[in-house]
């Protein structure tokens, strides 16, 4: 044997966070896809505005890469979830979470079809709206999609719906109890859901936002300018809606996560000792059971806390036993996290007082160069956004149920179908984001008629 | 009679339909170029449809049989993965080719071929699969693993070569191809002999009389083929897979009420209690959103003008 299990386990962490990291890459953007399409494609209808109808159907032929590629990717991670984490899935398989696999799938059904009924047979509708209300079909499967993903991930953090003690007794032997419907609506089902639906469409919408930012830069062409202006319109006024919500739904789910997930809580908070008058701290570490370095804010947790819950106890590190522990740089992605949400809010703000003030600030060169770093940030604070709440986790992959250790396969048979699924997402992403921006331009000769 | 197996089997019969009829499409478009408006016209909105099918038949297959989940995932590994990368290859490749521009040395006419292939191969997995799961030759189950030299026997052979020339003689018919209407009965009639042959290698107890069933309808779509009033009939799409469907749904003694060479009793690793109450319920709420998305599917696409005409 070559590597240990320890090694094999870390590799096995490692791989699974890397093609979910990849995976909703392409996911934020698909759903910001499909919003943008259906918005700019009744714009065009309610205004017969061609600039609109252009944009909308330039991006259903991204829509199709997104979505073939999306669905490639997905199948990819359900397999791999099966290799790499077998006792997890037989206890997803005899819950409730698989019912919420079961309920995703009947929304990708819904999805597809409307897909392809609204993309490939635009012109065999009778009526524009009729057309245009399938597009409302592929946004409400894209969202039941993500909503009950998410769902399965809530019951990670919250389980619910079978007996949790004796499948613990049996040594994961024994499932009883099972509740199948419980898993739909477990103690943070509603503030994840909420929080992740409206930072996903942010982080996507950021992204989208940026390449027609970038295109309306670099393009000399007055319809392709015009395309890009009436684009960044729409994202514009969505990500600010959006944001405004991340704030708001971000809140909630810390005061979800002092109710019902308090080391997690503890651990962000970097709340080394309970008590009830806490101070938030940012950018500093723990070191040897000592909080070192960066600022606090006297008394404000417990005063968010308070508002948000109620709560005036504040759990800390340590009322739990250290072997149960996530790793403590939790503390730094979520200050990480934090910090770089506030930024994208302060470049959304500007860009909505000129939205106010100026009659088209989409056109604002340095708003545009500005917002290009705001979407890589975006995606950033994202991506961090669900480090935190997976490595805040640990060590469970069940919360209080199962250890990732007891879960994951630590075969070294695994190395070689990893290493090819790394290869592959570094070579399918890159290429699928330059197809997303080349066939979007390929077609730009054939809206002559925009203006 | 065993209900949830009967709708996860009815899953895998759309999802085998389905890919059979791609798959011909494929073979088309590597033999006969000129054809490919016919196959691309087809399989470019009904890839997607495929996928999703494939995916449906999975997540119910892990829903009914939790217990077999880690075993046949751990024995299939290395055919899962190639198929994985071969599925992922047909997907791109036709996602990129339906709207790529000519840039250097790749244009739509290599990315279909690529699809072809990929989808061509990732079938033969499949079937390799599936032999495996009916015949057990290859499995082992006390060491939960796969080996294709231990599958390699004269059933199993046979068995996909039946079915290729099953998926050769039917292409014409799918595609309404006349010019190669001369191959339809013979390569019909051999894909029949040959499929009957296999099994019976496999196990003489795979035959029962329900057999009769897929054999009489796969001969008769041949044979309405070749009968000009009856051509409208059978080159209907819609029809087609109806029939092919049920074609696949006939032939569940293969893998009912044992499987994997008659070792593993289907009855006893399905889900119970709670758990097939949520099963049957999700089904049908499901099921009916799918039949109504379905209906309208195959009332726009018999009505309008399809292909990719977002441009």
């Amino acid at each position: 044997m070559v590597f240990d299990p320890a090694t094999m386990l870390l590799f096995v962490r490692f791989l699974f966070a890397f093609t979910i990291g990849s995976h909703i890459l392409l996911v934020s953007t698909s759903i910001a896809l499909v919003f943008l399409i259906s918005v700019a494609d009744f714009l065009s209808i309610r205004g017969h505005d061609p600039a609109y109808e252009a944009l909308a159907r330039r991006l259903t032929k991204v829509l199709v890469i997104s979505f073939g590629v999306g669905t490639a990717s997905g199948i990819v991670m359900a397999v791999e979830l099966v290799g790499l984490f077998p006792s997890f899935m037989t206890l997803v398989a005899s819950t409730g979470a698989i019912v919420l696999f079961y309920a995703e799938i009947s929304a990708f059904f819904l999805e597809v079809l409307a897909l392809v009924l609204y993309v490939y047979y635009w012109n065999a509708f009778k009526g524009r709206y009729t057309h245009w209300m399938v597009s409302l079909f592929v946004v409400a499967g894209t969202l039941a999609s993500a909503v009950f993903i998410t769902m399965v991930n809530a019951w990670m953090n919250t389980p619910a719906g079978f007996d949790a003690t004796t499948f613990i007794n049996s040594g994961f032997k024994t499932i009883s109890g099972v509740q199948p419907y419980a898993a739909f609506f477990t103690a943070s089902t509603v503030n994840q859901v909420f929080h992740v639906v409206v930072t996903t469409l942010l982080a996507g919408t950021m992204v989208i936002g940026s390449y027609f930012a970038y295109w309306y830069v670099k393009s000399r062409d007055a319809t392709e300018r015009t395309i890009c202006s009436k684009a960044l319109k729409i994202l514009g006024i969505t990500a600010v809606i959006a944001i405004v919500l991340a704030g708001i739904s971000g809140s909630e789910q810390m005061g979800n996560l002092l109710l019902h997930q308090p080391l997690k809580y503890a651990a962000l908070e970097a709340n080394i000792v309970n008590g009830t008058n806490l101070p938030d701290r940012f950018f500093g570490t723990i070191v040897n059971g000592s909080y070192v370095g960066g600022f606090s804010v006297p008394g404000s947790q417990a005063l968010l806390a308070g508002f948000e819950t109620g709560v005036s106890a504040l759990p800390g590190l340590n009322q739990f036993p250290s072997s149960q522990w996530p790793p403590l740089f939790v503390t730094t992605t979520f200050d990480l996290m934090i910090a770089g949400g506030i930024v994208v809010g302060l470049f959304l703000l500007v860009y909505f007082v000129a939205l106010l003030t100026k009659k088209r600030p989409y056109e604002s060169r340095r708003l545009l160069y500005l917002w290009i770093p705001a979407a890589v940030l975006a995606m950033v604070v994202y991506q961090l956004g669900w480090a935190t709440d997976e490595v805040g986790r640990q060590p469970w992959i069940v919360y209080n149920v199962m250890t990732v250790a007891q879960a994951a396969n630590t075969s070294e048979a695994l190395l070689v179908p990893g290493i090819l699924i790394v290869a592959f997402y570094l070579i399918v992403i890159p290429t699928t984001f330059y197809f997303y921006a080349r066939i979007f331009q390929g077609s730009k000769a054939k809206e002559s008629a925009v203006t | 009679m065993n209900g949830i197996f009967e709708v996860n089997y009815a899953a895998f019969s759309v999802f085998a339909a389905l890919l059979i009829t791609e798959i011909m499409g494929a073979v088309v478009l590597l033999v006969t170029w000129p054809a490919r408006s016919k196959v691309l016209d087809y399989a470019i909105p009904v890839w997607e449809v495929t996928g999703t099918f494939g995916a449906f038949w999975v997540v119910t297959g892990v829903f009914a049989y939790p217990a077999l989940l880690v075993p046949v995932a751990s024995i299939f590994a290395p055919l899962l993965v190639v198929f994985l990368l071969l599925w992922v290859a047909r997907s791109s490749s036709i996602a990129f080719s339906e709207f790529i521009t000519k840039k250097g040395w790749l244009d739509d006419a290599k990315l279909f071929r690529a699809y072809a292939v990929s989808t061509i191969v990732s079938g033969l997995v499949v079937l390799v699969l599936l032999s495996s799961l009916v015949g057990g030759q290859g499995v082992d189950l006390a060491s939960g693993s796969f080996s294709i030299i231990s599958w390699v026997t004269p059933g199993n052979v046979v068995f996909v070569i039946g079915t290729l020339a099953l998926g050769v003689g039917l292409a014409p018919v799918f595609f309404d191809l006349a010019s190669l209407r001369r191959l339809v009965l013979p390569m019909a009639c051999a894909g029949v002999v040959l499929s009957v042959l296999s099994y019976w290698l496999m196990s003489p107890g795979l035959l029962t009389p329900s057999m009769a069933v897929p054999v009489f309808l796969t001969l008769l779509t041949g044979v309405l083929y070749l009968w000009p009033r009856t051509v409208r009939v059978v080159t209907n799409k819609a029809i087609f897979l109806v029939v092919l469907s049920v074609i696949i749904f006939s032939l569940q003694p293969l893998v009912y009420p044992k499987v994997i060479g008659q070792a593993l009793e289907v009855d006893a690793v399905t889900t119970a209690g709670a758990m097939a109450d949520a099963f049957v319920s999700i089904t049908l709420v499901g099921g009916l959103l799918l039949a109504l998305m379905l209906v309208l599917y195959v009332r726009i696409a018999t009505r309008g003008p399809s292909g990719p005409d977002v441009s």
